[in-house]
């Protein structure tokens, strides 16, 4: 519904930095998702959309519109807050209906669409309660409920299933990533989970630190990480990073040695490579080291194995096993390496 | 086990005898008072105890044939719940603003308005007198509605503050993005989420109102605003000297419904309401 570019945002309390800068531009109906670790300004950066925090510094425009100075309650955005933040004196229907009436929907309309959207959050049996008799879930899903009840510029979703089962939390991401769809509204979502990020997002940013430190496809964030904190923080497993020295296309590393490298770079560097993007044994082996762990997890074998000082982690056949300490060499994909500066982090290419 | 199961009986025990102590002497002089009111006046001047008391309502038809009691009761009633009324309507905004909104000078108002709390109230008798006078008003129920007002304006103030203090602002935040204003904010979120708090101030003040005694008798000089607590000063007139049944009766009469406000509003006056409203 609603184009929304944020240039240049800054926000700081006192000395204390919470978004240092922040520019991004979000298409007109696209889902964005903001992943980062706790405390790195995703909350703060939302709220700045909202209108519920004032940038130090920079411009947020909707549909090109200047908003600094629009109010929260007329940029027409729907927000699941972290904490739920439902209105504690009102039973669940009420609060659902709540930004209806306040926005002057005809009552008859109303009570319709409350219960479609207390329908999808799974929440009919609960509407005649108040919040303080429901469990967290359910509170989680009340706010759900009570943002996408209405049709607005944009929603807002402040990790909006973190407290749900695992199992009601992909029925409520697949809910979630239709009605987006179908009503077709710009979204921003925040999140702690990758595979809520992986799946929900047409463009991930990566956050740390009140800076961005990587926006792409879920696809580009995962295969082409630009530092090894992107490549660090996602993947389950995250990324193997070892510390070497590149001389002349040639990787070298206690255990390591990976040759004809497309890089021309010297000095010391980081090797990332994804636990599945090798294979045990092979013709010409470029990391031996010794097993040290095995984790079978039914449709997949995780391995740990001792290269150098270093444990990497490799994905392998589910019927793989091995004693600890057996020597090991492992082949490496080398298309889908990635090298990085060892100091700044920054990817080489 | 059965060593703990004593031990914890006998700790029962012992908090029933101190609370038992406790009530003992809360209710005692309540009772007493009752017990006053309800007998003779030559039973109650004598200066022998009396074990085996002879009951009368003779203080309490006098108290009806003598004085315009009904009428010090309207007053009362009239000049504590208008009081009351005046507050809230003023401290809920005030308490709002101020524990709201961010200005420059915030906290020094709200500490001017408690400091108003600190003062002794003879300092300013004389100036609300004269003001009182010059506006025609003593001798009002108007002027005890407005000094009631003034007297537990501050406390009144500070107690929705700090109940309003504890709404998490998300709340707030939320209620905005819904589309609310700030005046629906303040009447749909937040005044019913601290409804319990208000009861409560609401309850102080009428207790203090109730008991205010100086200006009652600076501004009512006859019995057109008289309220209970200066009705009693009275009864020590007249030709029967001070008929202490009646002044018990009547500080019965005036300390009841406070007494049973209080008991019915407890659940309220615990902080419970705003539970379930964020994670947690
Ligand atoms: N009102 C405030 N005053 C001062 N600092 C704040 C304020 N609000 C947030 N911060 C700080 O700003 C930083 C970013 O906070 P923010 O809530 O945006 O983090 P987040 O990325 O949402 O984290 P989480 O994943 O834990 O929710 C934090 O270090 C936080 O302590
Ligand atoms: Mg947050």
């Amino acid at each position: 519904m609603a184009r929304i570019s944020l240039t240049g945002i800054q926000k700081k309390w006192g000395e204390f930095w919470g978004v240092r800068d922040v520019n991004i531009d979000i298409a007109d109906e696209e889902f964005v998702v903001f992943l980062g670790p706790s405390g790195c300004g995703k909350t703060t950066t939302m709220r700045m959309i909202a209108g519920l925090e004032e940038p130090t510094e920079g411009e947020v425009h909707m549909d090109g519109e200047l908003m600094n100075d629009v109010d929260a309650r007329d940029r027409d955005v729907a927000m699941v807050f972290q904490g739920y933040a439902l209105y504690p004196n009102m039973t669940i229907y009420e609060n659902i209906r709540f930004p209806l009436r306040m926005r002057g929907v005809p009552k008859s309309e109303q009570n319709r669409q409350v219960r479609s959207a207390a329908a999808l959050v799974e929440l009919t049996d609960f509407l005649d309660r108040k919040p303080a008799a429901l469990s967290g879930g359910q509170r989680q899903r009340a706010a759900l409920a009570r943002a996408i009840v209405r049709k607005p510029q944009a929603f807002l979703m402040d990790e909006p299933l973190s407290n749900l089962d695992a199992k009601l939390r992909q029925a409520m991401r697949v809910q979630i990533k239709h009605i987006q769809r179908e009503l077709k509204i710009t979204t921003v979502y925040v999140t702690h989970d990758q595979i809520e990020a992986m799946t929900l997002a047409d463009r991930i940013v990566i956050m740390d630190g009140g800076l961005i430190q990587q926006i792409g496809t879920p696809d580009e964030i995962y295969n082409d990480p630009s530092s090894t904190f992107v490549a660090g923080f996602i993947g389950s497993p995250p990324m193997n990073l070892v510390e070497g020295v590149l001389a002349g296309g040639t990787f070298e590393a206690p255990g390591f040695r990976v040759d004809a490298l497309p890089v021309a770079h010297s000095g010391k560097v980081k090797l990332g490579f994804r636990p599945e993007d090798c294979t045990i044994g092979g013709d010409a082996p470029q990391v031996s080291g010794t097993v040290y762990g095995i984790e079978p997890t039914g449709d997949i074998t995780y391995v740990s194995l001792r290269a150098g000082e270093k444990l990497v982690e490799i994905k392998t056949d589910r019927d793989y096993r091995a004693d600890l300490g057996n020597r090991e060499s492992v082949t490496l994909d080398t298309r889908r390496l990635c090298l990085f500066d060892a100091a700044t982090g920054t990817r080489l290419r | 086990m059965a060593k703990v199961r004593k031990s914890r009986a006998a700790s029962l025990i012992v908090r029933y005898l101190i609370l038992g102590a406790w009530a003992v002497v809360c209710l005692a002089p309540t009772l007493w008072f009752l017990s006053i009111g309800l007998r003779p006046r030559v039973e109650i001047i004598t200066p022998q105890p009396i074990y085996w008391p002879t009951w009368s309502l003779d203080a309490w038809w006098k108290l009806w044939e003598q004085w315009p009691m009904a009428k010090y009761l309207r007053n009362s009633v009239a000049a504590i719940f208008g009081s009351v009324l005046i507050d809230l309507l003023l401290a809920i905004p005030a308490a709002y603003s101020l524990s709201r909104y961010e200005y420059r000078g915030r906290d020094d108002i709200g500490f001017y308005i408690l400091s108003t709390r600190m003062m002794a109230p003879a300092i300013v008798a004389i100036p609300i007198f004269f003001l009182f006078k010059n506006l025609q008003l003593l001798d009002t129920i108007w002027a005890l509605m407005i000094v009631f007002a003034a007297i537990n304006l501050s406390i009144v103030t500070w107690i929705i503050r700090s109940y309003m203090l504890d709404i998490p602002k998300e709340l707030e935040d939320a209620a905005k993005t819904d589309g609310a204003s700030d005046l629906r904010i303040l009447w749909e979120i937040i005044v019913p989420a601290i409804l319990p708090g208000i009861i409560t101030a609401a309850v102080i003040a009428m207790i203090f109102a109730i008991n205010e005694f100086l200006f009652t008798l600076l501004i009512a000089s006859t019995p057109d605003a008289y309220t209970l607590s200066v009705a009693l000063a009275n009864f020590t007139a007249g030709t029967d000297g001070v008929i202490y049944n009646s002044i018990a009766l009547v500080a019965f009469i005036a300390f009841t419904p406070v007494f049973l406000v209080v008991i019915a509003i407890q659940r309220h006056l615990s902080r419970g309401l705003t539970m379930g409203a964020v994670k947690g």
